[in-house]
């Protein structure tokens, strides 16, 4: 079945220890690079896990001997963060995504599929070939396309239980079809500009294989086109997407598109090269086109009006700030965003002799913190910019880690040069001279497209030691994270930075007075920044124009779950929650009733669909209990189970907790107990009660925002749904999700097609052709497969306990 | 100097320093467990929390820094419920016992395991010392006593119980007519005193049990292995599984929960198996279900490549204090095990033959 034909070299697989002599030579080449100094820990550790697959011991005393790093900040650095393995791990890593928007779709399924598939049964997560490793990861940012896996670069989604072998031997036959994209001239006299998004969404979507298609039928038929690469349009659930523009301006838009289709779309708007050409390709791929029924159904026969509907819906009630120029701009071209515009705002702070106008217009705008808490980002500025010291620091935060958000990925991919442009603005306006971007990990796309960005911006003098030719100097560097939710509290962010654990402080002291190497440093999530320069070039008064009386201007929402049209939308603050649900993603799927809105991820809370006319605000979500946090909107209908959402949250917080005081790291422990047990129907009234106030003391008494706002999920679900939480105490799910209260039958609806019992993975069912099947029910697991496969909706899920008396 | 007011007292503060250190100087009391004096802030175990009145928010005093005109709260009903949550939170991770439970129920309150690791390491003086000091009569009390201690001795259910009462008698034979008019006798308030501290252990011996052990035990209860000289004596104290606790005595943790009248919660949460690791060469020995990550040994060690020190691995609710990844528990802190003993608030690093 899993075959793999490349020859495997044995020092990088993990099928056994790395020889002494490679470590060697791994840890000293990179030692050499990064340099030895303690802050360099984690950059070293990234760089040799590269290398060797893991990090095995030798190598960690060898990093200590080599450099000033000390055996127990190694120890501690490289076991607090989860990107580090000390164990081999197999050739390539599956991870399957647990964010909140692929748990609501059954990621807990597909994982145990893929276990199932691979047969692992060890700790490592390693299938006994150690060709893969399955790792769970909080989110991979591609919410719209839940359930999503992602194995090495490549992305699965709308992943079902049963297509685990299906996936795996598509990603070995395919693996690595690298395109390599030439640079084109730009030429005014190209026919048409097709524009192909891609984003991480997109990528997922197909639109790699889009392009290479595109690429193939450009070049079979001397097309004279521009093919473009552009950032995230928003419009996630329709990827990919294909955009024509022709030489007189007029725009044409494909969603859904297929690789086969690709070529009717092209050919109806663009006229070949050479008549010769196009009959010459033409019959190579004659028999190809002849077989399909795609005619029929290809997107060019449906009128371009019905077509583009759906999208103008999705768009028209947005406003775009942060993600102006979405599917129009490239990420990889400075030009292109100067020619729309771009470094227009610093070049007009450059020209000011007082940057502190800056600040005030940034005060007088409103704006606020985008990470979350909400604080007014002009004052920040002012007690940075206040500061006197040598040396200061700008961090752009984008360690977004909340599960079911993505906007931060999402703008440093589509809209680097924009952030790099907020960055240098901050940093004019408050006399810093050095920046660094906090990018996680999991985001290799937003790193290498900020890497590319920065690389232009001092290519063409717009960083280095004289800014646009100014005697202003900024310098920018790119810092990976390695896993750790923490780090998105500034302090610990800052921790992590300095090559320490990510552990945050009790403020103040605040960065902006003492932070990065005790040096004042202004730490800004990436949306901030990149609103920035909107409001130096519109300025205070247009911005604050937009929103409510104490949020002003736009914010950027990760629009995931059960929802229609899911995706990217950036809306104007006060904008109601039901208008973005019912109007923007079009409601929830046909048939399921809108259940509530889980706002603010992790430290947000469930809005009930009854309240859904609150207002987008800082103030009024906290009112409800919820909070803006990074802005993460993932909605839920009525199979979605709130104990259940709740004790999802609480499983990532304690997970993500980083240890340091008692209530985070055992208050949680306390009421995922109690969660747990609810959900298996053996907690009683009595601890729902007990949960109630440990909630409220882990809220107090944590040290940072992530303890502090870890119970809120758990107090919105009380405070709305508590009647579900009583139901579990009487053993009854109402929402028919907690596994240990349900169990699968099949109906009389069955039709004996036996379909069941070939995806039955543990012979629960057996073979009863055309009669009606059976569930033993000692044997099930409960993995969902022949409720996913059954087409005549005969299997059920049915509660264990009967709706207690009193409903 | 910035003026703050706590409990509604107004206490002038020097520039940057913490709550505490202002509540410390107007002699208010507020309690500690991560925190040392000289030692770099941490705020860990939440112990030390007060109540920021103005912005109603609740702050570990350990490491938060007073701003001028700031009004604290560190008595109301809600800092206390806080604090006692945060002891209570600690004692839920913390699977261990004070006391053994044949110390428990001696009726004279003698160090039974501390004389017997005594003997064991043939240090026959101070056995002897230590079972003088435990004596208030000339009574020698386990001539005539039931044996509640053997009865109640852990061993028992793996195989014999150690002979407690042979060893002690021997070694109260060993009691010089000198050392016996140095005692006090009639000292019946030591035994009140050992009672009292006894009802504040941790652990999970239930006075059912206890009871139940005091009943079952007999006058005529048997005398297993005989003890004739210090040779058999050391070996029958070599059977003792030491079940009570290093730091009985010493532990911050312990008066805590003393002062919070809390007992060992019924839940108790776990995050690893209990392990003990033990330096030979130097004794240093580590309990880590004992640990409360306060993170003082840490931070009291300076951490060198030449002599690697305890560290935190891991993150989270599984996070612990170890030996660095690179070295073994027998190489490290060669020079600076007795500052680590010294600064743990529990009994999670202690020394083997205390």
């Amino acid at each position: 079945m899993i075959e793999e034909n490349t020859h495997i070299a044995n020092d990088v697989c993990g099928c056994k220890p790395a020889d002494v002599n490679l470590i060697k030579s791994a840890v000293e080449e990179v030692v050499a690079s990064t340099g030895r100094e303690k802050d360099k820990v984690i950059q070293i550790l990234q760089e040799v896990q590269k290398k060797l697959n893991h990090i095995p011991s030798e190598a960690l005393r060898l990093i200590c001997e080599l450099t000033d790093i000390t055996p127990g900040q190694i120890s501690g650095v490289s076991t607090f963060y989860s990107q580090f393995r000390h164990l081999p791990a197999g050739r390539h890593i599956i991870k399957v995504c647990a964010g909140t928007a692929c748990h609501v779709k059954g990621s807990q399924l597909i994982s145990e599929s893929f276990k199932r598939a691979l047969k692992i049964n060890d700790d490592r997560l390693t299938s006994p070939d150690n060709l893969f490793s399955l790792e769970e990861v909080a989110c991979l940012g591609c919410c719209t396309l839940a359930p999503v896996v992602q194995i090495d670069g490549k992305t699965y989604g709308h992943v079902k239980p049963t297509q685990a072998d299906e996936i795996i031997n598509d990603f070995l036959r395919t693996r690595q079809k690298e395109i390599h994209l030439q640079k084109e001239a730009h030429e005014d006299e190209s026919d048409a500009e097709v524009r192909i998004g891609l984003g991480s969404c997109c990528v997922a979507g197909g639109s790699k294989e889009i392009l290479s298609r595109l690429l193939e039928i450009k070049e079979g038929y001397a097309l004279n086109i521009k093919i473009k690469p552009v950032g995230c349009v928003g419009v996630c659930n329709q990827t990919p997407l294909l955009e024509i523009v022709t030489k007189e301006n007029v725009h044409y838009r494909y969603t859904n598109v297929r690789e086969e289709q690709v070529e009717e779309i092209l050919i109806k708007h663009v006229k070949p090269g050479r008549i010769d050409k196009k009959i010459k390709f033409r019959i190579t791929e004659f028999a190809d086109t002849f077989i399909s029924d795609d005619m029929v159904n290809s997107p060019v026969n449906i009128p371009g009006e019905l077509r583009e509907k759906y999208l103008s819906n999705f768009l028209s009630r947005q406003v775009r700030l942060a993600t102006d120029g979405g599917g129009i701009l490239s990420p990889e071209s400075i030009d292109e965003y100067m020619l729309f515009g771009g470094f227009k705002a610093i070049r007009y702070c450059l020209s000011m002799s007082e940057p502190d106008n800056i600040v005030l217009t940034v005060m007088k705008s409103g704006l606020r913190g985008r990470g979350g808490a909400g604080f007014l980002t002009g004052r920040k500025w002012e007690i940075f910019s206040g500061t006197r010291s040598s040396e200061k620091f700008i961090v752009c935060n984008g360690d977004e880690g909340d599960p079911g958000a993505f906007m931060d990925r999402m703008l440093l991919e589509s809209f680097p040069f924009r952030v790099i442009e907020g960055m240098l603005i901050a940093g004019f306006a408050t006399g810093a001279h050095q920046g660094i971007f906090y990018i996680r990990a999991e985001y290799p796309l937003a790193v290498s497209r900020v890497r590319n960005a920065l690389k232009q911006c001092y290519e063409k003098g717009i960083l280095g030691i004289s800014v646009l030719n100014t005697l202003y100097s900024f310098d920018i560097r790119i810092f990976e994270g390695a896993g750790a939710f923490v780090c998105g509290e500034e302090t610990a962010l800052i921790a992590s930075l300095e090559g320490k654990r990510g552990t945050p402080h009790l403020r103040p002291p605040y960065p902006a007075v003492k932070g990065f190497m005790g040096k004042p440093t202004l730490v800004n999530n990436v949306e901030t920044l990149s609103l920035v320069p909107w409001i130096i070039n519109n300025g205070a008064e247009a911005f604050s124009a937009i929103g409510t009386d104490k949020s002003k201007g736009t914010k950027v929402f990760a629009l995931a779950g059960k929802i229609s049209k899911g995706g990217l939308i950036e809306v104007p603050m006060g904008i109601t929650i039901s208008d973005i649900v019912e109007k923007i993603g079009l409601g929830v799927a046909e048939g399921r009733t809108f259940k509530a809105v889980q706002i603010g991820g992790p430290s947000g809370g469930c809005i009930p669909a009854a309240m859904a006319d609150t207002p987008v605000d800082y103030e009024e979500l906290q009112k409800m209990g919820a909070m803006m946090g990074s802005g993460g909107l993932v909605v839920l209908d009525d199979t979605d189970c709130m104990v259940d959402v709740a004790k999802y949250f609480l499983t990532f917080t304690h997970k993500q907790s980083c240890g340091k005081c008692t209530f985070c790291r055992v208050g949680t422990k306390h009421m995922l107990d109690i969660l747990t047990r609810l959900s298996e129907g053996k907690a009683d009234k009595s601890e729902i009660d007990q949960l109630e106030k440990l909630c409220i003391d882990v809220k107090n008494g944590s040290l940072c925002g992530l303890g502090k706002s870890a119970p809120n999920p758990v107090i919105t679900g009380l405070l709305y749904f508590r009647q579900e939480y009583e139901a579990h105490a009487n053993g009854y799910c109402p929402a028919k999700k907690c596994r240990e209260l349900i169990r699968y039958e099949i109906t009389d609806n069955c039709t004996g097609c036996t379909r069941c019992f070939q995806e039955c993975p543990v012979q629960a069912i057996s073979f009863k052709p055309y009669e009606k099947h059976e569930i033993d029910q000692q044997l099930c697991t409960k993995c969902d497969n022949c409720r996913v496969v059954c087409r005549d909706n005969a299997v059920e899920i049915v509660n264990i306990n009967a709706k207690d008396q009193n409903q | 100097m910035p003026k703050i007011r706590i409990n509604n007292i107004i206490v002038e503060a020097t520039d940057g320093s913490t709550i505490l250190d202002a509540a410390s100087k107007a002699g208010i009391h507020i309690p500690v467990l991560c925190h040392k004096d000289g030692i770099e802030h941490y705020s860990s175990c939440m112990v030390c929390m007060v109540k920021n009145n103005l912005k109603n928010d609740f702050i570990p005093s350990c490491s938060a820094i007073v701003q001028e005109g700031m009004e604290i709260d560190a008595a109301s009903d809600e800092v206390i419920h806080l604090r006692k949550k945060a002891v209570e939170l600690l004692l839920s991770e913390h699977r261990a016992e004070c006391e053994a439970p044949c110390r428990v129920v001696c009726p004279a309150g003698y160090n039974i395991p501390k004389m017997n690791r005594l003997l064991a390491d043939g240090k026959v003086r101070e056995a002897v010392e230590l079972s003088l000091s435990g004596l208030d009569s000339r009574e020698i009390r386990c001539a005539t006593c039931p044996g509640y201690c053997e009865n109640a001795c852990r061993r028992k259910k793996i195989d014999l119980s150690v002979s407690i009462r042979n060893i002690q008698l021997f070694v109260f034979q060993n009691i010089g007519e000198n050392d016996l008019s140095m005692l006090k006798i009639g000292r019946r308030d030591n035994i009140e005193g050992i009672r009292k501290r006894f009802s504040s252990r941790i652990g999970h011996l239930e006075e059912s049990e206890l009871k139940e052990w005091i009943k079952e035990s007999k006058n005529d209860a048997p005398r297993f292995r005989e003890v004739n000289d210090f040779r058999t004596a050391g070996t029958e104290a070599e059977s003792c599984m030491h079940c009570d606790c290093r730091a009985a005595g010493d532990c911050r943790l312990r008066e805590l929960a003393q002062e919070f009248s809390l007992k060992d919660p019924v839940g108790k949460v776990v995050n690893s198996h209990i392990t003990k690791k033990i330096n030979y060469k130097t004794g240093l020995i580590f309990e880590n279900a004992k640990c409360i990550k306060c993170g003082l040994c840490v931070r009291v060690c300076e951490d060198r490549n030449d002599e690697p020190a305890l560290c935190f691995i891991n993150r989270g609710f599984v996070s612990i204090i170890s030996e660095p990844l690179t070295d073994e528990f027998s190489n490290i802190l060669t020079t600076q095990t007795d500052k680590v003993i010294d600064i743990c608030p529990t009994g999670a690093l202690g020394h083997l033959k205390d």
